[in-house]
């Protein structure tokens, strides 16, 4: 099995690396990096889990360069029930474009319905409690951008804290097995419940993660904290 | 000499001297109520005056040192340099290193009728200041030790930090950049600028081991970097197969670093000489590698620059060690949130001789008052260092406290060897306090956290002693 990680030599912002270091540890499934100058491994082979991870405003402009050419490849993979996770401001690559600080109008790939904006002087960060088919999320957001746009149900259900843009409920973006959130670092790790569904989507049977009682524990104690009305969001 | 400052006319000059002479009256105040060293004077003043920095005087000579880590020893060093050479030296050590806390240093050293009393500046300023800071100060020297992955929350990313200095330095201002970092080295490019740096260490690899590292593609290209040399993260010595890019040459190179004889030669183009070595840590050597650079751009010759080193010391607020019996006992700051700063001390202090008993108490405490720390961090920060079988105990105390368990089993450290528990001077029980073996106590910056990590030394220390008797 095997998991790719796409553009890991920039798309490695927050921690968000330990989401697939997280799922490899827990099946044995066998990562592969691919850099800016390679073709995609899934173009031409199967492969579990494809991932992009947080990347600088630079790394947006250079990973839509260089996945453009594979995002037919991208789309019907998705059409077949591929699974792909994508996280952080790597989402915003996907959209039509990014508007940066009301001056520059940045195209994007137009895979998903949105457009960002980026307000290089407001740096938002907020904490995230959402819902995903009964399943309790928890996270972080630490960014400069918002999207816009038609997402329908999005990829999450916001419980506390901002949705696509802070206005927004829906979180995210969902194309069948596609899976895209703003929200950053390790989000499998931090998400006992979320990892095992990623895990059975990639076709592992009955999956056990890594150090589960540890990780189900430090869940507990965030999903309580996160749920505790007294708890501020936004920083 | 004082340095040409704009002169504010007519109703602004009211203004500013108005905020000038509230301001200067507010710190005996202070001082009476037990408030010193506090931002206040600095923040009345911009109030009253938003131009007060570009009025206020300023000494003949302003260095300004900025980056992410080791700004605060750098300044110090550069400034005890300077007092021992004979300068009047105007600094923020006692103050912040924001637009107040540097205006308040400015405000402290003139006369009210804005004449500054010293020849000297050196501040030391925050990076995501220097848009408020630079607009109204030209500093002739700006040294950036390094530029990492800081508060998420805060910093974003290094290249940001990178496009941010770039966009506030004053095209005028002379850069000393530590050249071994790639990220620095791209800040301001149209300014003029020397680099300092180490040669090739035994210790050096060609492969990053890190969880972070920042520039591995070429910043021209976004080919491959190779490096030639790689001391940690991306702090080495670079070059791109693709389209030869490649790191610059050394104005001063730190080379023959003895760790022996405490040691090391600086090579510029007046020649080389030994100086002694005030640290064994590699951080420590660079930063008096950067402070000594300076001091040659001031015009300083290398003897005369020895003789200053031999009676500098490092200061030890992040480093405090007590002696009980045959227990030592290490308060060290670790700064939280901080994945790259944790990671330096995890990997020095992993590499100590000896047993080792650590205490994690690294939570920002302040941060889960209001609302909950992003730990994103832990996954950028190389516990692994930590899975060694000299590291003989690892108890993690605070909020926290089951994050940094869930890490290190991640990160291998076997889970014997891990105690987690939420308060923290329950934490500091739990240490076993074998004998000859070097207790670590890591905390964070924090107000709240420092206050806790005196109690918790306290607590340890005296077990130690019960431990004698």
């Amino acid at each position: 099995m095997i998991i790719e990680a796409l553009y890991p030599e920039i798309c490695n912002l927050y921690g968000d690396l330990s989401n697939i270091r997280y799922l490899s540890r827990s099946c044995g499934a066998e990562i592969v990096n691919t850099s800016l100058k390679e073709t995609p491994r899934f173009v031409s082979q199967d492969v579990a889990l494809v991932y992009m991870g947080t990347t600088t405003e630079r790394g947006q402009e250079l990973v839509r360069d260089a996945f453009a050419p594979y995002l037919d490849a991208l789309k019907r993979r998705t059409e077949r029930g591929g699974v792909t996770l994508i996280t952080g401001n790597a989402l915003e690559i996907f959209g039509e474009y990014i508007e940066d600080d009301g001056k520059n109008h940045i195209p994007m790939l137009g895979y998903f319905p949105i457009h960002s904006t980026r307000r290089l002087m407001n740096r938002y960060n907020s904490l995230y409690l959402g819902e995903l088919d009964g399943m309790k999320i928890v996270g972080f957001k630490s960014q400069f951008g918002h999207s816009w746009g038609d997402v329908g149900d999005g990829l999450f259900t916001t419980l506390r804290g901002p949705g696509l843009n802070p206005d927004m409920k829906p979180e995210g973006i969902r194309i069948g097995s596609l899976m895209a959130t703003y929200v950053i670092g390790p989000l499998t790790v931090l998400n006992p419940p979320f990892a095992k569904y990623l895990l059975s989507l990639m076709g592992v049977a009955e999956p056990v993660l890594a150090f589960e009682d540890a990780a189900v524990d430090a869940y507990n104690a965030r999903v309580e904290e996160f749920s505790d009305p007294r708890r501020g969001f936004t920083y | 000499m004082e340095k040409a400052k704009c002169r504010p006319r007519g109703l602004g000059a009211v203004r500013f001297y108005v905020a000038l002479w509230a301001s200067r009256l507010s710190r005996p105040i202070l001082r009476l109520t037990h408030h010193n060293g506090t931002n206040f004077p600095g923040e009345l003043a911009l109030k009253l005056c938003p131009d007060f920095l570009k009025y206020v005087a300023r000494p003949g000579k302003i260095i300004t040192v900025t980056g992410t880590d080791g700004k605060t020893s750098v300044a110090n060093l550069i400034c005890d340099m300077l007092e021992g050479a004979g300068y009047k030296v105007l600094n923020n050590r006692l103050g912040s290193n924001i637009n107040s806390g540097i205006a308040t240093s400015l405000l402290s050293d003139c006369t009210v009728f804005n004449r500054s009393r010293r020849n000297i500046a050196v501040l030391e300023v925050d990076e995501r200041s220097s848009k408020r800071v630079y607009p109204s100060i030209t500093p002739d020297y700006t040294v950036i030790t390094n530029l990492f992955r800081d508060s998420i929350m805060r910093n974003g990313h290094p290249e940001y930090i990178a496009d941010f200095l770039t966009s506030a330095i004053p095209p005028e201002t002379k850069l000393i950049l530590n050249g071994d970092d790639l990220i620095s080295v791209s800040v301001a490019p149209e300014n003029p600028r020397v680099y300092f740096g180490l040669t090739r260490l035994d210790t050096d690899v060609t492969e990053c081991v890190n969880r972070i590292n920042d520039l591995r593609i070429c910043p021209r290209c976004s080919g491959k970097l190779e490096y030639e040399y790689l001391r940690y993260h991306h702090i080495g010595r670079a070059r791109c197969a693709d389209c030869g890019f490649e790191s610059p040459e050394y104005d001063y190179a730190g080379t023959d670093i003895d760790l022996k004889s405490m040691t090391m030669a600086v090579r510029d183009a007046g020649g080389e000489a030994k100086y002694r070595l005030l640290s064994d840590s590699i951080f420590n050597i660079y930063n008096e590698l950067t402070a000594i650079a300076v001091m040659r751009e001031l015009g300083m010759e290398h003897s005369e620059i020895q003789k200053l080193t031999d009676h500098l010391k490092i200061a030890e607020s992040r480093y405090k060690s007590d002696k009980v019996g045959d227990v030592e006992i290490v308060m060290q700051l670790s700064k939280d949130r901080n994945a790259l700063a944790c990671s330096r001390v995890f990997d020095y202090v992993s590499s100590r001789p000896g047993n080792k008993e650590l205490l994690l108490m690294m939570n920002n405490l302040n941060d889960d008052k209001n609302w909950s720390e992003n730990i994103c961090w832990l996954y950028d920060c190389d516990f692994e260092f930590l899975n060694k079988d000299s590291v003989t105990q690892v108890v993690v105390t605070g909020p926290r406290a089951k994050d940094y368990y869930l890490r290190l089993r991640l990160a291998g450290v076997p889970g014997e060897r891990i105690q987690c528990v939420r308060d923290e001077l329950e934490a500091a029980e739990l240490l076993k306090l074998e004998p000859d073996s070097h207790v670590y106590i890591l905390y964070g910056t924090d107000s709240t956290c420092l206050k806790i990590a005196a109690q918790v030394r306290e607590r340890v220390i005296a077990r130690a002693r019960e431990g004698l008797k």
